[in-house]
């Protein structure tokens, strides 16, 4: 049992898609790959689906008398849930956050669906070294109900009338057009990304922290303009990158590149002497987590700029150097 | 085409290959030492092929720099899944595939027998029976095909679990799997699940989103299944020089960095009678030996162990002591306290004068505990401690930071 398998594989996928259409031609044949391959599948796949003089193909399309290809199978393909996925489905049931998509009756069923197999992993195999101790409480039943309605609300982009609280603790309410559901293993917490609105008008690309949320109403109203995700991430980037140096020492390169992976980047130069500079692209909202992060890799990171966020930088330093020297001359 | 395939028969050389083009966004053709140049040029092309538009590309003055670029907080699939749906595989195995779900598609029960002669008449192929008994078994392993025996003789019959069905069938579990699918802990196998529904994750992103994690997805199953089993486990790395020098080791448990984006095996070496992280993305393979019969006993001293582990360090036995003061604006700055709060740990953290906070950690590595430290800058009146190398090291870089950023100059 593997996911590595070519039961999964892309190849079989298309085939799959080619085997269920009413009418196969060679040029749905190349759309479907176009649509499911990778990017030369195209050169690859096209002289196994369709018929070839020297048997060299798959066998799986024959043509007719009128030169019509036809799929060899009687019904179209199904997919069945394998051992390996309603394994990974049982141990997912053990996940607390699994009662904020199924109702308890309907959990109690799919276990029972489930109740002789055997589950992936446990909980237990795994653990998170440095996630937060004050996640969300998923098994509260007001952040269960807040969570649903959200979550119908993404797939339907239904203008939402929300009431929560600010980091701040200042209550908040307003409309809001949800757009994607937001997940941080580290804040072990589930966010909104939504666009705030003002007199009907999109206003603000803003997160809400569903669990400082008080209340959700639905207003049954959608937003005459259609609503791009991409331009939600747009707006919340950067004007300008952040470049930093990264010198060799005590594997801060390779440290630095693990660490930043999520982050898009560029790197710009990486002179002989060992020492690289990147450019990254980061929420500006999530600037300051961005400025502890990298202060915390200490003098084998520089940054170098943009000039106000290397002055925010060289603040916090100059007033730790100047906290451990007065706290020394006492 | 000379030969190239846009699939692969192994995973983990591929595995190697994307790491370095994934993490390693800055190195060139000559940089990469394994094998020939022929054998990154075909790497390349598979990546490229696989990874579309998340491939970059930047000049500098070594070459070509090729990496694999993401914002991972913004994308509903991790593109790395697509490595996964790469597997190469013979003629009869996609042919056997689509024939023997075929035959058995209305529900009938038949014999090895059976099968061959359907196979036979309706697709007019024929198979070795060998050819066809291994595929029915392997396709039993994995839950396609159920079997059972009546008298002497099996009998096969399709799996009635659709995945449809079953998406439909329990209302929100699609929303859970979309959800899921890019979690850690094997979102690939969710994945899956949408990929066979024809469906995508459309509602969720994730934030701190390792997704090079996956790639050791393919791993971690052994390592499970030697921990249920309670067996020893000998690791195989990528570096044929540096393989694991420690012979075999007890696993304990996956470790995952959410800070570093490392992830470990933590496990126990009998030869020097301590525990120890091992990365995963160094490991090539996995080597499951005999069961170790003092598991449980190992198992309790990790527990204890455990609650001394800031990170993932752990030491021969020796707790270090650390103690830091911060200097908090109570009144403006609350959110520093509770971050404080959250992050510490075992540490505890007391007030001790107005806007002054003392924490104290004991742990078995105060290097580990002091990078933590390091993302408090700005706040952090004192350190002292057991371990003076790690402090000292603390205050030398503040010096060098203060400098570095033109110390005392407007």
């Amino acid at each position: 049992m593997n996911i590595f398998h070519e039961m999964y594989s892309t190849y079989f996928r298309i085939s799959s898609e080619v085997l269920k259409l009413p009418n196969i031609t060679e040029k749905n044949i190349h759309q479907i790959i176009d649509k499911y391959g990778f990017r030369d599948s195209v050169l690859f796949l096209p002289q196994k689906l369709i018929p070839q003089n020297d048997g060299s193909d798959w066998g799986l399309l024959k043509r007719n008398s009128d030169g019509k290809l036809v799929s060899v199978i009687k019904n179209k393909p199904v997919e069945i849930l394998t051992e390996i996925q309603k394994r990974w489905l049982k141990s997912k049931l053990d996940d607390p956050k699994i009662k904020l998509f199924l109702e308890n009756d309907t959990l109690v069923s799919l276990k029972k669906h489930l109740e002789n197999v055997k589950p992936f992993y446990s909980r237990e195999h795994f653990r998170y070294t440095d996630q937060f101790n004050d996640g969300d409480n998923f098994s509260d039943e007001l952040y269960q109900k807040n969570f649903r309605k959200i979550l119908m609300a993404v797939k339907s982009q239904e203008i939402l009338e929300i009431t929560f609280f600010s980091g701040n603790g200042k209550k908040i309410s307003g409309k809001y057009i949800p757009l994607k559901i937001q997940y941080s293993a580290k804040n072990d917490r589930f966010r909104l990304f939504c666009f705030s609105l003002k007199d009907g008008e999109i206003f603000h690309s803003g997160v809400i922290n569903i669990g400082r949320i008080e209340q959700v109403c639905n207003t049954s109203e959608h937003h005459e303009k259609n609503i791009s995700t991409n331009e939600y991430f747009q707006k919340r980037k950067c004007r300008e990158p952040v470049t930093v140096c990264i010198s060799d020492e005590r594997n801060a390169t390779e440290r630095f590149f693990m660490e930043f992976a999520p982050y898009e980047k560029s790197t710009l130069s990486d002179s002989d002497n060992g020492k690289c500079v990147v450019k990254i692209w980061y929420d500006y909202q999530e600037e300051t987590e961005l400025l502890i992060r990298l202060l915390s890799f200490g003098p084998v990171i520089e940054i170098l700029s943009p000039p106000e966020f290397r002055r925010q930088a060289k603040k916090r330093i100059t007033r730790q150097y100047d906290l451990l020297n007065k706290n020394r001359r006492q | 085409m000379g030969g190239f395939s846009e699939l692969i028969k192994n995973f983990d050389k591929t595995r190697d290959y994307i790491r370095d083009f994934f993490i390693y966004g800055f190195k060139v053709r000559n940089d990469f030492d394994r094998k020939s140049l022929r054998t990154y040029d075909d790497e390349k092309r598979r990546i490229e092929s696989w990874f579309g538009d998340y491939v970059k590309y930047d000049r500098s003055e070594r070459g070509q720099k090729v990496s694999i670029n993401v914002d991972s907080g913004s994308i509903s699939e991790n593109p790395l899944y697509q490595a996964y749906r790469s597997k190469s595989f013979t003629d009869n195995d996609i042919k056997l595939h689509f024939f023997i779900i075929d035959v058995l598609y209305n529900g009938e029960t038949l014999t090895l027998k059976e099968i061959i002669e359907e196979t036979d008449k309706n697709y007019n192929q024929i198979f070795d029976v060998q050819t066809i008994r291994n595929k029915l078994k392997e396709y039993v392993q994995e839950g396609i095909v159920i079997t059972e025996k009546k008298g002497k003789t099996a009998y096969f019959r399709l799996s009635t679990d659709r995945v449809n069905e079953c998406l439909h069938n329990y209302e929100g579990l699609t929303d859970a799997v979309k959800f899921f699918s890019e979690t850690q802990e094997f979102g690939i196998v969710g994945n899956s699940i949408l990929e066979s529904a024809r469906l995508k994750n459309d509602l969720f992103v994730m934030k701190h989103n390792y997704i090079v994690h996956t790639l050791e997805d393919i791993i971690i199953p052994e390592i499970i299944s030697a921990i249920e089993q309670k067996k020893y486990i000998s690791l195989i790395s990528f570096k044929v020089n540096k393989a694991n020098n420690f012979g075999y080791i007890v696993p304990m448990k996956i470790f995952s960095s959410l800070q570093t984006g490392r992830r470990y095996i933590v496990g126990y070496i009998p030869t020097i009678n301590c525990f120890h992280s091992f990365r995963l993305d160094f490991i090539r393979t996995i080597k499951t030996g005999n069961i170790c019969e003092k598991y449980d006993i190992i198992y309790e001293k990790f527990s204890q162990d455990l609650n001394y582990c800031f990170g993932v360090s752990f030491s021969s036995g020796k707790i270090e002591t650390t103690v830091i003061t911060f200097c908090i604006d109570e009144k403006h700055e609350k959110f520093v306290i509770d971050r404080l709060k959250r992050e510490k740990g075992n540490g505890v953290l007391e007030k001790t004068d107005d806007n002054l906070f003392r924490l104290t950690v004991k742990a078995c590595d105060s290097f580990a505990v002091m990078q933590w430290v390091k993302s408090f800058t700005g706040r952090i009146v004192s350190v002292t401690g057991d371990n003076k190398q790690a402090i000292k090291r603390f205050y030398s870089d503040i010096n060098k930071m203060y400098n570095m950023y033109g110390g005392g100059e407007k």
